[in-house]
């Protein structure tokens, strides 16, 4: 096991590297630099220059890269040029709502797709097991940005249940008990429509688990030595089927980042993935390429954090 | 010079393992294999699975990797993959053990027999139709069926198709591997009968790959006897039949059984005998590690695998 | 003599294609899939010859937000653009810039993976690392980057920036086929038969995995059109006077427009719906098919 999780280990770091190169190259190609979001129209274009050499904006650009990722490891992503103020400390402003968002969609997705899937599984080919395989079929071919939209539309437009935008209700104090219940209560129904759409994958995981393990030999000699159905299902099947799901959720960091991007427009609920789609009409370009480079270590290390959990739970991944 | 000399073959598998995915060690398929072969004979190689016979033909024709030893055809040197060009391809065929992967299921028969036809020669529609059509005929399958697939055979058929594919460019080695042991015993005799008609129609050389000591009688001219990627013992038909030296040759030849009631004492007592010698002397035939020792000399034509005396 | 052959090879051996289809055709969902979708395509790519595509997105303020009505039977947009006509034309721009991604990225993919697992080995390893790092990568945003970063932006460029980071799936699912493919006799034989390399892979190994990429790019196809509208919807997909179904359903980002003008975005997210699910259905009935086909072979 110690070896499979040096070797994962060893293939993540470049695979780090890749991506801070890849976001390097992709802020190169963007117009303008660190400096346009300083411009001040006062500044001859000499003392620009001037400044750019300082900042080593002149530099060739390994040399331009290594002070960049230097910069990273130190938490300076740079300025934004719209809100005048570094980018970390702008993101840091928005990423507890994303956290809150995906935290609440995910205990959203356990709690409704564990039942569901055990329930197709156990009493597969009932009517039950048709009408949960028959949405998460469904659930499959609709793209979540469709189904927040219906969401939004249903619940928040035409019953009024639930807040239509933004994270907080205005005028609550932050750190008072209404706050965060208004925080949460933001979060309930965009949480819920990536939750009721994630689900699917968990479900048919789940379903297509226990109904093979349902026909090995252990559970057979299991029912033989005269176990209960109950027994049986609670501690033979479900316990082998349900803990690798546990580890699931770093894999989902990519499909929830993708997910909090079209939720986060569809309420206007003002997370990473909203911030990241207003800085990239407003060519805030520094608070761009740092948002991508977020995501993907978010991404490659959720992978990561999934791939050792699983060895852990399932030795047979450890083979491979 | 010889007509195909494998000299010191070895062909080894790395097994992989560690964090970096590095070679720990080897399996070692074939280790040392010499032979000399004739034009128009036939030599067999013997051995149960897992000895190394068909690693050995694979290589000679190019399909494993050579770790190292020489292989010289017609007196050139073909050991390392690019030495085997295309006059060497044409000149040394195969014949697979399985009837049944061997032929692409997607292909007509039209395609599977033209296939080295459409790579060395260049004919026309017409010229090549009636190639295969001659080669079809050749094998004994009816001429009307080239656009056939291959599903539509059984077992022998598609195995006469595959020899038909073999001899279309006229080669001058065919390595046969296993090329019976998938078939019905009844189609077996059939279809290595006809192997041998063909040996003399065309001047064919064969190295004949098989774990059936019987069926390997009946065809070969000289044979090796090989156990964990090395040889027991090597020798003409009679030398091996009639006088084997070493004890795993025995077994495998006290195995065959004998229909003939009258000789069932006597074989009863040469497997007791067998058995006997090999629990007394193992130690004699093999070494510490259970493979066999280097081959010693015991006639013109014969040699065994025994330690080295003195 | 030439048409009697001919005719024995028709009866005796159906091409994997047309085993598909017929498994296809008694699926009865997948058969009305099939048909629906053969229909849509039909109106829109036929009806769309004779809309003028400069005439519907041309901003009309006399008529703007209009309801359903006798002139407009889907009503207009905040620009007074006709809904339905956008509704045509933005099926036909979402099923071709769809298909068209499908078609780049099945295409190298399958090369990718086909050369891969064919070659195995050291070649294996290095090209299989590169689709690692690929698959980490957060392509929505990458995407969207690329997109809005493009100065000369058609459908072409559109297509080729999707197709750049949605070929990895099925490059890997080619790449493990290829790898089993290579190892039966027949693929070995045409070695020692003296067929090059190139021949084997596209001759010989690809025609027996056709099932496979014919499911395969059907299912993706569907995954393709859901991206396409989901930037489009976005705002980084067609610009608006290229309405795709995507653009339709950005109109409901206006609050407004989602509660109070159902006309605009409902027909679009239905139609959307319906495209991908058929789609699925096919490829899903394909799927349950080719594995019948692989059972019985």
């Amino acid at each position: 096991m110690w070896k499979f999780i040096i070797r994962r280990l060893l293939i993540t770091f470049p695979q780090l590297v890749f991506l801070s190169v890849l976001v390097f190259i992709m802020a190169q190609m963007m117009p303008g630099d660190a400096l346009t979001g300083l411009i001040d129209p006062t500044i001859t274009a000499e003392a620009l220059d001037l400044q750019r050499e300082r900042l080593g904006l002149n530099n060739p650009w390994y040399i331009q890269y290594a002070d960049w990722v230097s910069g990273l490891v130190q938490g300076d992503l740079g300025q934004s040029f719209r809100f005048k103020m570094d980018v970390t400390a702008l993101i840091s402003e928005r990423v507890m709502n994303t956290i809150l968002l995906s935290a609440v969609s995910l205990i959203f997705t356990y709690i409704i797709a564990i039942p569901l899937g055990i329930v197709s599984g156990r009493y597969n080919d009932s009517p039950l097991d048709s009408v949960i395989t028959g949405y998460s079929y469904l659930g499959f071919a609709t793209p979540i940005f469709i189904f927040a939209l219906v969401m939004l539309w249903i619940f928040g437009f035409q019953l009024g249940w639930f807040p239509t935008s933004g994270s907080v209700a205005p005028g609550l104090e932050s750190g008072t008990m209404e706050y965060y219940i208004s925080k949460l209560y933001h979060a309930l129904l965009p949480g819920l429509s990536i939750a009721l759409i994630s689900v699917v994958s968990t479900i048919q995981y789940l379903r297509s688990e226990i109904v093979d393990t349902k026909q090995k030999d252990f559970i057979v000699t299991a029912r033989a030595k005269g176990a209960s159905e109950n027994r049986v299902y609670n501690k033979h099947i479900f316990r082998n089927s349900i803990l690798p799901i546990a580890a699931f959720f770093g894999w989902e960091i990519t499909s929830l980042i993708s997910g909090t991007v079209f939720v986060e427009s569809v309420f206007s609920y003002p997370g990473m993935g909203l911030l990241f789609l207003e800085s990239i009409m407003q060519r805030d370009f520094s608070v761009v390429t740092s948002l991508v480079l977020l995501f993907g270590a978010a991404s490659i290390l959720g992978a990561l954090l999934s791939d050792i959990i699983l060895s852990i739970v399932d030795p047979r991944i450890r083979i491979k | 010079m010889s007509f195909l000399e494998v000299k010191d073959l070895q062909v080894y598998f790395p097994i992989k393992g560690g964090i970096f995915n590095r070679t720990v060690d080897y399996i070692k398929a074939v280790d040392g294999v010499s032979f000399e072969l004739e034009q128009g004979k036939t030599y067999g190689l013997v051995g149960e699975s897992g000895s190394g016979k068909s690693t050995t033909g694979r290589a000679i024709i190019g399909l494993e990797e050579v770790t190292s030893g020489q292989i010289f055809f017609e007196g050139k040197d073909i050991t390392d993959k690019k030495a085997k060009n295309k006059n060497f391809r044409k000149d040394v065929q195969m014949i697979f053990q399985d009837p049944y992967s061997s032929l692409n299921p997607r292909k007509r028969v039209l395609d599977i027999v033209a296939e080295p036809l459409r790579n060395f020669e260049k004919l026309s529609k017409q010229e090549e139709k009636k190639r295969v059509q001659e080669l079809l005929d050749i094998v004994n399958v009816s001429t009307d069926s080239i656009y056939k697939y291959p599903h539509e055979f059984s077992g022998g058929q598609r195995q006469r198709i595959g020899v038909a594919r073999a001899i279309a460019l006229k080669p001058k080695l065919i390595i046969a591997d296993e090329p019976v042991s998938a078939l019905d015993v009844s189609v077996q005799a059939q279809v290595l009968n006809f192997l041998q008609e063909i040996q003399k129609e065309l001047n064919l050389t064969y190295l004949f790959i098989s774990h059936d000591l019987g069926v390997v009688k009946h065809m070969c001219d000289n044979i090796s006897i090989m156990y964990k990627g090395r040889y027991v013992e090597q020798g003409s038909t009679k030398d091996i039949f009639e006088n084997p030296q070493h004890i795993y040759t025995k077994r495998l030849i006290a195995a065959i059984p004998d229909i003939d009631p009258k000789n069932r004492d006597k074989q009863f007592k040469f497997r007791q005998e067998v058995a006997k010698e090999y629990r007394e002397s193992y130690d004699t035939y093999f070494d510490g590690d259970g493979l066999a020792f280097g081959l010693q000399s015991i006639s013109n034509t014969h040699k065994v695998a025994l330690p080295e005396k003195g | 003599m030439e048409a009697d052959t001919v005719e024995i090879v028709e009866q005796k051996s159906p091409s994997s294609l047309s085993i598909l289809l017929r498994e296809l055709i008694r699926d009865k969902l997948a058969l009305i899939s099939l048909i629906f979708l053969i229909l849509i395509a039909g109106f829109v790519f036929g009806l769309s010859l004779f809309l003028d595509q400069a005439e519907i997105v041309t901003v009309d303020l006399f008529a703007i937000n209009a309801p359903p009505s006798d002139q407009f039977i889907l009503g207009t947009d905040y620009g007074g653009r006709d809904v339905f006509g956008q509704l045509i034309i933005g099926t036909r721009n979402s099923l071709a810039i769809g298909i068209l991604v499908t078609l780049i990225s099945g295409i190298f993919g399958i090369a990718y993976g086909v050369v891969s697992g064919y070659f195995g080995g050291h070649v294996d390893n290095a090209l299989m690392r590169i689709i690692d790092f690929f698959m980490v990568l957060p392509f929505l945003l990458i995407i969207i980057v690329f997109v809005s970063m493009t100065s000369n932006y058609s459908i072409v460029s559109f297509s080729l920036i999707m197709a750049a980071f949605s070929w990895m799936g099925i490059a890997r699912l080619i790449r493990s086929k290829a790898l089993q493919e290579k190892e039966l006799d027949y693929a070995q034989a045409s070695k020692t038969l003296g067929t090059s390399n190139f021949n084997i892979i596209f001759k010989q190994v690809l025609p027996n995995i056709t099932s496979l990429i014919i499911v395969t790019m059907t299912l993706n196809l569907a995954s393709n059109i859901g991206l396409e509208s989901g930037l489009s919807f976005l705002g980084f997909g067609f610009p608006e006077d290229t309405p795709s179904l995507g653009t339709l359903l950005s109109y409901a980002r206006n609050p407004q427009t989602l509660e109070f003008r159902w006309w605009i975005w409902a027909p679009a997210a239905i139609l959307i719906l319906l495209l991908m699910l058929s789609v699925r259905n096919v490829g899903e009935a394909l799927r349950r098919a080719a594995d019948a086909r692989q059972r019985r072979g």
